[in-house]
């Protein structure tokens, strides 16, 4: 039945075998190579290069007009180099201003480089499959370093980003360590909410962002668990966010949504250094909800029954009964989310090397506890390795880079949270007097029970990546990059006997036990050519290559209930009960040729072109192959002559790109029809229909297009650029919601609509001041963006009718208009729209709110005094938000202080409605209304202090030897109107971010 | 040096040349190993047969029918007068118990989605039996006629609780997501012809084949369509058809003793639903179950206890009384194994033999046959060591078999929440006991999300 062929296998094979070849000629080749041959007398120049006091290994020493020759310092700074005696040096080490240098003759030439500090122009920024200066590059990338990430007590990777980038909008899901974090870059693309990841590649190996967990065992988390967890920030050497259609078009199918490109730290030539981190750290949650105690709480509660007429309490109202003291008043937010979670955080590096030949080793591990009740722990350990090498010719290259990470969470498999926020203030103790859970007679579920049910997540991932490359010509290069990922999580999740009241009688027999295990192994093939030459007066780049990549997800989630003892649970062979609930193999596979061309004449006009065509299995038949492409234009201005020497304006470009990307994030199989296993009858497992099949869905298309313009003042002590973009993503592809009456809620299909994210971005580099001692520089970045759904032929038929309106953005919500409290009935009042004298669904749920930011952005400082640093970042978001969902007022669950101001009698002018019990249902309706209704939104903008740190290196007689401390701090201050706890957060229910203050040391030597 | 040369540009056009040709069916991939083609499915018998008895497995844990607490057994309970619920808002009892349901609820939406899920499933077999020349005529027939009883009863739950709801026989969804709802009288017409097409195709109930009674058989469809005819008042074929049940007599028969009537082997169950694996009881003794008071989530009315006779078995083997100090609780004992045991005991029984004796009953009844009708209904009473009937007139006995209707078939999947819809009697009975009745909650509300998804359906039902 499986579908092979002989045929199919064989031309798989055979692709592979060609390219296995095509690599293992390559050192054959270097031996029969040229040797280039000079006409004129040659000379060995040397040198020893400083900044003034220190020398300076690493440093890289070229000669004017030729390409292949070129040296860097050693670890003593000193060089040796063949030159022509009336050749040129050219010295560039980065953060240090390019010289030219004449050789004039000489045969010891030493040179003094001038430290520059804002000249970040000459930086290369990673752009995938090449590298481009910053000034002469033709599309939009942006970048932060390991410089930024080091100051931030955080342990995931994108919670490093948050406002840091223009364009780039990161909220955190939970405060739980191990739980995810949603990216956005430029917007939301793509209907489907699932849909927007985008493309992380690390150290050129694509990275799956799927999530790894199980619904069924990670219950602590608001989502299945991410694996980007697995990368650990400590190892980041830079992050490149590709954002335009120039950078992101020669990732076709798989850039609609940006990528993200994580570099991971390598070795440089030079003594051997050892560099030793630890730092400890607590952390508490931002903010808490102003929630009523027991006085305005039973005081409610008593008019809620005197409002439903009920004269006396019910035998299940424990609250007001007199079941429970009346007296009694626990803030369970501070009972329940109150903890301070411990982190510490340890972290070596030993890096070093020859000219030919260096290593990176390092290794981490962190721990972060709860602020949660019990004691629970995350854990995550990892080591990393890099090993580049280069031939005595230099024309062979080696980088190695390998990263393995372990984590091992262990949570509550439930988040406190909800129950932190509704339990009656007057609810019994958590303990009884003999130190056990207290049911006080079966009145309440205690939350305590829910320190029973335990999380395990056990993840190990390998990241490992070699890239060979052979210069067979001058300028031009092979070179192949070969890329394995192995993640595996184990995640178990246990609910025994002990989380239920033990009135209810239950023993061992109703434990259970949930277990999920994700592998998920992939390889990578990029083979590549680069072809680099002088051309006219300008320089040309051509880069060919391929990619062929395969994926496969093995998943098990099996569930075993009832256990002979609870001391058996983890035991999946002692239950009674052992279901297997999901077994798959998911295979992924991905095909791809990519070229780039790029011209660059004069370094004042710059031409790229990138192309792609890709071919990706989770398309069926007929429409698995497409093409993408993008050109790229850049006009350096600085650099034309009527410019060139006016000494304010030291850099201008004006650059634009416009090209397709598109999206293929819509899951395997979905184009078969196709039967999954069910569940068991009758000693016989069932057969279920996955899905109603469409077989001809295809491409998601993302048409980009961009303007930006660069300028830099005072040698580039005021640096800026602004971008204008528009994305316009179109053919969606979506799970289509369907009327239930089908069978089923979903369909995947191509939508003919098509979504627009249009923007601006603003960044704004600034030196205030900059001497000896005191240094003082300013970022800033700020976005203002519009998400819009520009055509949605047949909305009104559609499925959508409810949920997107033309010309708005997709993140809006459609609501009742609230009018108030009717003062007589003091009942919740909204707009009758279409005047029909009642309120009805949907006419009169129409009033539209936005919940987009309008506009976010970040503004960083960094102050060094001789050798104290202080940095420090205030993120802003322009923002509306849900408030907290908490349920009818009066009863029996807490409510937010602000609801004592609600009706009381006939005549009212109240904010809020009449207490109920339970039984006015025109009260229930109202509140259901009321959560639907434009009163349900409230302003939710913010500044928050989100990092600051401060670093103090500490004179020391050892030369050499570097100690620094280290204060740092996390999500500081907020300042916000929003009332309704984390201003940023949306996952209602669960942990919000926590406030993080660290202290630590750094050793170099 | 030129051979070089020429070397490395062959490769490079080698290379270049297989990249653009020979690899394009790199991106083919086998079909996933968990999974089968629906053509594949009903190719071979043990593969339809599982697609098929997927959706009984479906049926018992999920959606109206299942016997867990989101099941109709127990919200129907709270939303008639049989069940009570603890005013814990997590409850998801508590909008049922307190009558205040909304278009939004989940649970109401639940119902809707997984029974239209399942009619699917249960048309795709019909399809997939249709299109496939693997199988053999009796094979077909009887995967057809389980299929065509599935759709029956969904549809016959559906119409009760939803009121006009669409008809589904086929699986297009394009057709699907644009239909209107089916008028009430229309949906009974083709739930009659469904089970009538089923009876014609479905083997006999014997005494040797399926023992357990876990498997739908002609029987089973006669049961439903008893039950259908007498909710559509056609008094005559209800009769008729609950005899054509009761006339197997070889096969089923009233067990006497109360308290073995919802084990396995009991000889009056005519369809119930297998546990899955070895050893596991029903998900109604789990639910229902509490061992000390007061109870977590719901406990019967005392409404209905005390409706009782005292010397009544029913109450005495059906119902458990938990106590503490004054207080007391009741909660339904019908299935008593809450646990698993060494072999499982109960299985949740969907049509069972007592029902048929009461539809006869009142079908008699209606039909001016008293003594018949008597004849029945003492045949239940009896059983429960009650006294015949004292009713003379055709009111008298009707509402005699109401009220014995309530007693025998109390938390049986909403049947008392039906008898009393049909019976034109759900205000009068819950006006005043329940606080927030309104005469417009004998219908719940379409799910918001099926009216947006489809504005054919529209309007929403009165009072939503």
């Amino acid at each position: 039945m499986n579908n092979f062929s002989f045929y199919k296998g064989g031309k798989t094979l055979y692709c592979l075998f060609f390219f296995g070849c095509f690599l293992s000629f390559t050192p054959v080749l270097s031996s029969n190579s040229f040797q280039q041959q000079s006409n004129f007398q040659q000379n060995k120049i040397q040198g020893i290069i400083t900044d003034g006091a220190n020398v300076l290994p690493g440093v890289t020493i070229a000669i004017k007009s030729k390409a292949n020759s070129s040296a860097i310092s050693d670890y003593n700074g000193q060089y040796s180099i063949t030159a022509n005696s009336s050749d040129t040096l050219i010295v560039s080490f980065i953060g240090y201003k390019t010289t030219l240098i004449p050789i004039k003759g000489r045969k010891t030439v030493d040179i003094q480089l001038q430290y520059d500090t804002t000249n970040l122009q000459e930086v290369r920024v990673n752009a995938g499959y090449y590298s481009v200066k910053s000034s002469e590059r033709t599309g939009s990338i942006a970048r932060i370093t390991s410089k930024d990430i080091e100051t931030q007590p955080v342990s995931n990777v994108l919670a490093t980003m948050q406002g840091r980038m223009a364009g780039v909008n990161v909220i955190q899901s939970t405060g739980v360590p191990g739980g995810g974090f949603e990216i956005k870059i430029r917007g939301q693309n793509s209907i489907r909410s699932d849909g927007n990841a985008p493309l992380y590649i690390i150290d050129g190996v694509p990275y799956a962002s799927d999530p790894i967990g199980s619904s069924r065992t990670a219950t602590t988390f608001p989502t299945p668990t991410s694996p980007l967890n697995s990368i650990n920030p400590d190892m980041i050497e830079s992050i490149e966010i590709l954002k335009d259609a120039d950078a992101t078009a020669i990732y076709g199918s798989r850039g609609a949504n940006g990528v993200v490109l994580i570099t991971t730290k390598k070795g440089k030539a030079g003594k051997t250094t050892f560099n030793i981190t630890a730092s400890t750290a607590v952390g508490t949650v931002t903010r808490f909800l102003k929630l009523m105690d027991t006085q305005q709480y039973l005081a409610m509660r008593k008019k809620a029954f005197v409002n439903d007429g009920l004269t006396e309490y019910g035998p299940l109202d424990y609250d007001i009964n007199g079941t429970w003291d009346q007296n009694r008043n626990t803030d369970w937010q501070k009972e329940l989310l109150g903890g301070t979670a411990e982190i510490t955080n340890i972290q070596g590096t030993v890096s070093g090397g020859s000219e030919s030949t260096q290593f990176l080793v390092s290794g981490s591990y962190y721990t972060e506890s709860t602020v949660f009740p019990g004691d629970f722990l995350y854990k995550k350990g990892g080591t990393q390795l890099s090993l580049n090498h280069r031939s005595e010719d230099k024309k062979f290259r080696l980088t190695f880079s390998a990263g393995y990470t372990s984590q091992n969470n262990n949570q509550p498999s439930f988040d406190f949270s909800y129950d932190a926020r509704s339990l009656p203030p007057n609810a019994p103790a958590l303990y009884d007097a003999s130190g056990n859970l207290n049911w006080e007679n079966s009145t309440w579920e205690n939350p305590l029970r829910n320190l029973n049910t335990i999380f395990v997540a056990k993840t190990n991932d390998l990241i490992a990546n070699t890239v060979l490359s052979y210069e067979v010509l001058p300028g031009l290069l092979l070179k192949s990059s070969l890329g394995f990922t192995d993640l595996s999580t184990n995640e178990t999740r246990i609910v025994p006997s002990t989380t239920a009241n033990p009135a209810l009688g239950a023993d061992s027999s109703t434990s259970a036990l949930f277990l999920n295990n994700t592998d998920r192994s992939s390889w990578i093939i990029e083979p590549q050519i680069n072809w680099r030459r002088e051309l006219g007066t300008g320089k040309l780049e051509l880069l060919l290559g391929a990619t062929f990549q395969n994926q496969i997800t093995d998943r098990l989630q099996q569930s075993g209930t009832g256990f002979s003892s609870n001391s058996l649970i983890y035991n999946l062979a002692a239950a009674k009960t052992a279901r297997v609930l999901l077994n798959e193999e998911i295979q992924y596979k991905y095909q791809a040729f990519f070229g780039r061309l790029n011209y660059n004449w004069q370094q004042r006009y710059i031409v790229n072109l990138t192309a792609r065509r890709d071919g990706s299995s989770r398309f069926g038949p007929g429409n698995q192959f497409a093409n993408f492409g993008a050109v790229g234009v850049a006009w350096l201005f600085s650099n034309e002559n009527f410019l060139k020497h006016r000494s304010w304006l030291s850099f201008g470009k004006l650059r634009g790109s416009y090209g397709t990307t598109g999206n293929d994030q819509i899951g395997d199989y979905q184009f078969l029809n196709t039967y999954t296993t069910g569940v068991i009858y009758n000693g016989i497992v069932g057969l279920r229909p996955s899905r109603l099949y469409n077989s001809n869905f295809g491409w998601e298309t993302n048409k980009k297009l961009e303007v930006a313009l660069e300028l830099g003042f005072l040698q580039d002590r005021i640096f800026t650029t602004a971008a204008l973009y528009q994305n316009r993503s179109s053919n969606q592809l979506v799970g289509v919601p369907l009327p239930g009456t089908t069978g089923f809620t979903l369909l995947q299909s191509n939508l003919d609509a098509t979504v627009e994210n249009a923007g601006i971005e603003f960044t704004l580099r600034t030196t205030n001041f900059s001497s000896d001692t005191f240094n003082w520089t300013t970022n800033f970045n700020l976005t203002f963006a519009r998400n819009k759904l520009i055509s949605f032929p047949g909305l009104e038929s559609s499925p959508y009718s409810q949920q997107y309106r033309i010309g708005q953005p997709l993140n809006i919500e459609l609501l009742y208009k609230f009018k108030g409290v009717n003062p007589q009935t003091g009942i919740y009042e909204f707009e009758d729209t279409n005047k029909d004298g009642r309120i009805s669904f949907p006419e009169d749920q129409q009033t539209l709110v936005d919940l987009n930011p309008q506009y976010y952005g970040g503004i960083q400082n960094q102050l060094s005094y001789k050798r104290l640093t202080l940095d420090f970042l205030f993120q802003f978001v322009k923002q509306k938000n849900r408030n907290y969902p908490m349920g009818p007022a009066g009863m029996m669950t807490n409510q937010q202080e602000r609801m004592v101001n609600s009706w009381q009698q006939p005549g009212d002018t109240a904010p809020y409605q009449i207490y109920t019990t339970g039984y006015n249902n025109d009260a229930l309706i109202g509140d259901s209304l009321y959560a639907e209704s434009d009163a349900a939104i409230s302003d939710a903008s913010f500044i928050r202090l989100k990092n600051i740190a401060l670093t103090y290196d500490v004179p020391l007689s050892l030369k050499q030897t570097q100690f620094k401390i280290m204060l740092q701090g996390q999500n500081l201050l907020t300042f916000t109107s929003y009332k309704d706890g984390d201003p940023e957060f949306t996952s209602y229910g669960f942990l919000p971010p926590l406030k993080v203050i660290s202290a630590g040391v750094q050793l170099t030597f | 040096m030129k051979t070089t040369y020429h070397t490395i540009k062959q490769i490079l056009w080698v290379s270049i040349a297989c990249m653009l040709n020979a690899c394009d069916s790199f991106v083919d991939v086998d079909l996933p190993k968990s999974q089968l083609t629906n053509v594949t499915v009903f190719e071979d018998y043990a593969t339809a047969n599982a697609a098929l008895i997927d959706i009984y497995a479906n049926i018992r844990d999920k959606g109206m029918l299942t016997g867990a607490g989101l099941g109709i057994s127990n919200q129907l309970g709270n939303y008639a007068d049989e069940i009570i619920s603890t005013q814990n808002p997590n409850n998801p009892s508590l909008n049922f118990y307190n009558n205040s349901l909304l278009p939004s609820n989940t649970s109401v939406s639940g119902y809707w989605n997984i029974s239209y899920n399942q009619i699917y499933a249960a048309n795709a077999v019909i399809e997939g039996v249709a299109a496939s020349k693997d199988l053999s005529a009796e094979q077909r027939k009887q995967l057809t006629g389980e299929a065509l009883f599935i759709r029956a009863l969904l549809h016959f739950y559906l119409v009760n609780i939803f009121g006009d709801v669409p008809y589904i026989t086929q699986t297009d969804y394009k057709k699907n997501s644009i239909v209107s709802r089916t008028p009430t009288l229309e949906v009974y017409q083709n739930t009659i012809a469904d089970l009538q097409n089923a009876i014609a195709v479905l083997p006999d109930a014997t005494a040797t084949s399926d023992m357990e009674r876990v498997r739908p058989n002609k029987a089973t469809a006669q049961a439903l369509l008893a039950r259908v005819y007498l909710y559509n008042k056609s008094y005559p074929e209800a009769a008729n058809m609950a005899s054509a049940v009761l006339n197997q007599e070889s096969l089923f028969g009233l067990e006497q003793n109360v308290a073995k009537v919802f084990l396995i082997g009991s000889k009056e169950t005519i369809w119930q639903l297998q546990s899955g694996n070895a050893g596991v009881n029903t998900a109604e003794a789990s639910f229902f179950t509490f061992t000390s008071g007061p109870p977590p989530l719901v406990s019967l009315s005392d409404n209905l206890v005390n409706s009782f006779g005292s010397n009544d078995l029913r109450k005495a083997n059906w119902i458990k009384t938990i106590s503490k100090g004054t207080s007391i609780w009741y909660h339904a004992y019908k299935y008593k194994e809450n646990k698993s045991t060494s072999v499982s005991k109960e299985y949740s029984i969907v049509f069972r033999l007592a029902e048929q004796y009461l539809i006869r009953a009142e079908a008699r009844a209606q039909q001016g046959d008293f003594i018949g009708a008597k004849e029945d209904l003492n045949k239940i009473r009896q059983r429960g060591r009650l006294s015949d009937t004292s009713a003379l007139s055709q009111q008298e006995i009707l509402d005699a078999i109401l009220q014995e209707r309530r007693w025998e078939l109390f938390s049986e999947r909403g049947q008392r929440f039906f008898d009393l819809k049909r019976a034109g009697k759900l205000d009068s009975t819950l006006t005043g006991l329940k606080l927030g009745w309104n005469t417009t909650d004998s219908l719940f509300p379409i799910p918001e999300s099926e009216l947006s998804a489809n504005p054919n359906l529209r309007p929403q039902n009165l009072g939503y």
